[in-house]
């Protein structure tokens, strides 16, 4: 429990991180329209992807079924506004607390079970809520889906949905990565790489991994509320398994062992598929040979390709080298205490 | 003092680098993309020569494929077909397609970068009511004229309903007209037994209500003694056809289509649906292809555009035409395309512009020559008033086509008998 | 009373090609540990490459031709992908197993819709099977009751595979303790492609049996390889029987639940895998794992 309870390191947001939020926030300034809502889908679709890389790269739980939550935060909207007429306002904070109890329920049953069956009860959820919702038409507006002015005025502004995007986005994916940093981060991971040593040392792994699920449930569902500030829409096809696919795919696409890794592969996925629908033939067959590429050649995904890239341009230029290599570099040069790779000085053991 | 600034500075540079480097990239990616998302580039309408791009934005993948394809096909050969004859107000037309995988968020994508990448000048729109709806908004956002031709859900020209959409093919209130007018053909006034089968969503349910009151508008009595309702994309009917059969009724409503209608119709067969009942379906020349020797024969069928009891010339050759073209027999959908390319270009002929307000204008309320005749678009709801023609399953293969169609026996009623008088 | 018993039969039917094809899966992952999404295209392929193979001819003889040689066809090309392929995933986490299936998935799906286009298409029943028979006042069509049979007939041929053949014995132990296989000196990678080259082969069989059965449109490995997870987890990952009960079991609740509660039938089937996965992840006959 004490893991849980002491506080994380401060709040040391990188320069970079922030760099690249002004940059995006440049969008309405310089795109076209279209362009606009392309990276705005894009940027949903990271904190999709990463909220699920909560479960998969950093929990090692692979849940074919995030987009159960997706949904649910899509849903809650809709329904919300259909059946009671509610103020986005309010949803808008309801939506990813109802993902997370729903994550809770669900987590509660399926980390019951391990590895693959884990994956198959999630893609299981996934599915069951699919049907449900297509058939049960009278509540959830059924096959088609719930359309109509559900939106405040204030978002039906490009401009001003993308920058609400974008400010949700930033601030969910800060909560993230602040919670990978966090003793509980640094728990879950241990437990990734060896549950058996993790449990001897006295972590329950059970509340670890159902607070992660919780987690990644709350933030799945707030990516399904921007997903409907983009489409102004929630359809059945988001509970499906080929949806829970995507974040995945995302991921394993961009990295799932960097905390933006999924970010990454949300972009490049959105840009590729624009370009590949506008030709509909083989799209499929694209998208299927990069995963396989990647995969098999990458399994570290484009953020370690990169992060391999610069490694090695950083032989020649060693301005180029990720800060922690250039310590320990620096700290070797300056003599005689032994560091490791990472920067981290050797610590004999008595 | 000054080295530790700069110190700080660069450091702050270096770490900024990487992430600055891919928000640049992703912005430029998308601009990028957004620009050529196209087939083709277009110029802007207003200049002299030069090509126009016109827009279908269609589910060209999956299980209902076929057809947005056929749709797509329609629409293309009228295209070249206005092409070869110079044009339209002296512009080419190019068509530009996205596949929207049946899925709503893709087709609003699609279509979106249809308008705004491509600017197309017209969309022509999807095959699910879903998608559809979707689409309506988009174009409506827009203003862009949308033709629908294959989705035909009543909604589209009501609830949803904005003056750039256009609606080609009889709605779900003329389609279950017409149906209701064959069974009541067979009928006579009853009393009768009748069962229905239909899928469970919006188009199914919507179906078989406006066909039961219908069938009691044309003066049948009947008690319904059992109605299915499968899910959508189910592969197996034959429990609730058992269940059916068990409920003895004398005839069977089927709302289903396209290739579940196929199965339903192999699996009715095993069951001896058709020697007990008779059944009416949406009969169309794509399914009677599908089944070949095993079409039932005798059963109810109706259609949104049968070919082949049309003998007008400009029918026979549109089939001839596009035959050449694809080699195989055009379906409902690829007239329907057909013909609301056009409407559309009709539309831009009595305008004389692309202009969307001017071909909508133009359209509203005319009536448009096409391959299945003239044909009025109504200027409440832009609603086409088109027939909905039904007859039964031939035994015999025609001799003109090669494949089994329909008896001689086509009832063809004319769309007032169909449609719902503007409120 | 005649409608009970043909909606048992009718289940049966059902049940006959996905347990065939449920078979095959299971099998794979059984002593692969891989669950093969692309399972679904190798069914796809089958009634794909049936249709074409008969045609519109309802003669007869070319669809015994297709059930004998299509699923020999199709398992070269599993035996091609799993050499090919899946042999660099094996020792990697199940994650990029099932993305690597699910992009050959993807793939397969794109292939087919480029040889075979986007109609419906249909195969006839041979005219040796074709009518119906009246049973209790009921017709039930002959095909079915023939694949019925074919399915025991696939279900005792495997168990006679399993139980009295070497390479059933050697199937067996890799299901139970592959590393135990290795140190009794099998080839384990030629093994694993054979169990795979049979799991493809069972796949596609199932595909051109189901055939005369229901339509042959793009979507059908899609909706397969979701039932015939179904079944396998049900019945128990790696158990030939367990996919046989599990496939009863699934083809009941579709008949049952569509009279029931045809709202919620689609429902129960995933409320039943979750059941089970929750409650008794191996299934009901499959090995617990260590």
């Amino acid at each position: 429990m004490t893991t849980i309870l002491r506080k994380p390191a401060s709040l040391r947001v990188p320069a970079g991180v922030i760099a690249l939020i002004v940059v995006l926030a440049l969008g309405p300034r310089v795109l076209s329209t279209a362009a606009l809502l392309n990276v705005q889908d894009a940027v949903g679709l990271a904190l999709f992807a990463c909220a699920t890389n909560l479960l998969i790269g950093y929990g090692g739980l692979v849940s074919f079924g995030q987009g159960a939550f997706y949904g649910i935060g899509a849903y809650t909207v809709a329904l919300a506004w259909m059946h009671l007429n509610a103020s986005f306002w309010v949803t808008l904070v309801v939506a990813p607390v109802v993902g997370g109890v729903a994550a809770l329920a669900v987590g509660l049953l399926a980390l019951r079970t391990r590895q693959l069956y884990f994956a198959l009860l999630t893609l299981a959820v996934s599915q069951l809520l699919y049907v449900i919702v297509q058939q049960q038409e009278s509540f959830t507006g059924g096959a088609d889906g719930v359309f109509g002015p559900m939106l405040p005025g204030f978002l039906l502004n490009p401009g001003n949905a993308y920058w609400f995007t974008l400010a949700v986005a930033a601030i969910g994916l800060l909560v993230l990565w602040q919670i990978t940093r966090s003793p509980f981060g640094m728990t879950l991971r241990a437990i990734r790489e060896n549950r058996e040593r993790a449990e001897a040392l006295g972590v329950n792994v059970f509340l670890h991994q159902l607070l992660a699920f919780t987690f990644s449930g709350f933030f799945c569902a707030l990516a399904g509320v921007l997903y409907v500030v983009w489409g102004q829409s929630a359809n059945p096809n988001l509970f499906s398994w080929t949806e829970s696919g995507y974040p995945i795919f995302m991921a394993v696409l961009g990295g799932q062992y960097m905390f933006l890794g999924p970010a990454l592969g949300a972009l490049i996925y959105e840009q590729a598929r624009d370009v590949l629908l506008a030709s509909f033939s083989d799209s499929q067959l694209v998208f299927g040979a990069v995963l396989l590429v990647i995969i098999l050649a990458a399994p570290d995904g484009v953020a370690g390709l990169l992060n391999r890239g610069r490694r090695l341009l950083a032989r020649r230029w060693p301005g180029l080298a990720p800060a922690t290599s250039r310590a320990a570099a620096a700290a070797r040069a300056s003599g005689g205490q032994d560091t490791k790779p990472d920067g981290r000085p050797e610590t004999a053991v008595r | 003092m000054r080295t530790k600034h700069r110190q700080l500075g660069r450091d702050l540079l270096r770490r900024a680098l990487l992430p600055v480097a891919a928000g640049c990239a992703a912005l430029l990616a998308a601009g990028c993309a957004s620009s050529s998302g196209g087939a083709a580039p277009s110029n802007s309408p207003s200049s002299s020569g030069g090509t126009v791009d016109i827009g279908v934005a269609s589910t060209l993948s999956g299980p209902f494929a076929d057809y947005g394809t056929a749709g797509l096909d329609g629409i293309k050969l009228a295209v070249s077909q206005i092409n070869s004859e110079g044009g339209l107000l002296g512009k080419k037309i190019t068509v530009v397609s996205g596949d929207d995988q049946l899925d709503p968020a893709t087709g609003e994508t699609v279509t979106r970068n249809l308008i705004l990448n491509d600017h197309v000048v017209a969309l022509f729109g999807s095959v699910s009511s879903g998608v559809a709806a979707a689409q309506e908004q988009i174009a409506g956002q827009y203003h862009v004229p949308i033709f629908f031709h294959i989705a035909n859900d009543v909604g589209l020209t009501t609830k949803t309903f904005n003056k750039y959409a256009f609606e080609l093919s009889p709605n779900t209130d003329m389609e279950p007209a017409a149906a209701a007018l064959a069974f009541a053909r067979e009928i006579g006034h009853g009393p009768v037994r009748i069962a229905t089968i239909t899928p469970n969503y919006d188009f199914g349910l919507d179906t078989v209500a406006a066909f039961l009151a219908d069938l009691k508008k044309d003066g049948v009595s009947y008690t319904v003694t059992d109605q299915q309702t499968p899910a959508l994309g189910a592969t197996s009917f034959t429990s609730q056809l058992s269940a059916i059969l068990t409920s003895s009724p004398q005839y069977v409503f089927v709302g289903e289509y396209g290739a579940d209608l196929v199965t339903l119709t192999k699996q009715g067969l095993g069951l001896g649906l058709f020697s007990k009942t008779k059944v009416g379906a949406m009969y169309d020349v794509e399914v009677l292809q599908a089944l070949g020797a095993q079409a039932p024969a005798g059963a109810i069928a109706w259609d949104r555009a049968p070919f082949w009891t049309d003998d007008s010339s400009q029918m026979q050759a549109f089939v001839t035409a596009y035959k050449a073209a694809y080699g195989s027999y055009p379906s409902e959908f690829a007239i329907t395309g057909y013909s609301a390319a056009q409407a559309w270009a009709y539309g831009v002929k009595q305008a004389g512009s692309f202009s969307a307000d001017g071909v909508v204008a133009a359209l509203s309320g005319a009536t448009v020559p096409t391959v299945r005749g003239d044909i009025t678009i109504r200027s409440c709801d832009h609603q086409a008033e088109v027939p909905e023609e039904t007859g039964t399953v031939a035994s015999a293969v025609n001799a003109t086509y090669g494949i089994r169609l329909w008896n001689a026996d086509v009832l063809s009623p004319s769309p007032s008998q169909l449609i719902e008088p503007c409120s | 009373m005649s409608h009970y018993l043909i909606t048992f039969l009718s289940a049966l039917t059902e049940a006959s090609a996905l347990f065939i094809a449920a078979a095959g899966l299971t099998l794979v992952f059984g002593a692969l540990r891989i669950i093969n999404i692309a399972h679904g295209s190798f069914y796809a392929f089958g009634a794909f490459a049936a249709t074409t193979l008969v045609g519109g001819a309802a003669g007869g003889w070319r669809f015994w031709l297709a059930l004998l040689a299509v699923p020999f066809a199709v398992a070269v090309l599993g035996g091609v992908t799993e050499i090919s392929v899946l042999r660099r995933v094996y020792g990697k986490d199940h994650l990029a197993q099932l993305v690597v299936t699910y992009a050959l998935f993807l793939i397969f799906g794109d292939i087919m819709l480029r040889l075979w286009g986007s109609a419906a298409r249909s195969v006839p029943v041979p005219s040796a099977l074709a009518g119906s028979i009246t049973l209790g006042g009921g017709e039930f069509p002959v095909y079915d009751l023939f694949a019925i049979g074919a399915a025991a007939g696939v279900g005792l041929a495997l168990w006679a595979l399993l139980q009295r053949t070497t390479l059933g014995w050697r199937i067996r132990a890799a299901v139970e303790d592959r590393e135990l296989l290795a140190s009794a000196g099998t080839n384990v990678p030629l093994l694993f492609t054979t169990v795979f080259v049979i799991g493809t082969l069972l796949a596609a069989l199932a595909g051109v049996l189901a055939a005369p059965l229901e339509s042959v449109a793009p979507g059908l490995d899609a909706s397969i390889i979701i039932s015939a997870f179904i079944v396998s987890v049900i019945g128990g990952l790696g158990s030939v029987a367990g996919a046989a009960i599990g496939a009863l079991v699934i083809a009941l609740f579709n008949t049952v639940g569509v009279l029931w509660a045809p709202t919620w039938e689609p429902a129960f089937i995933y409320l039943a895998m979750i059941a089970v996965l929750a409650l008794r992840p191996w299934g009901l006959l499959g090995t617990a794992e260590r």
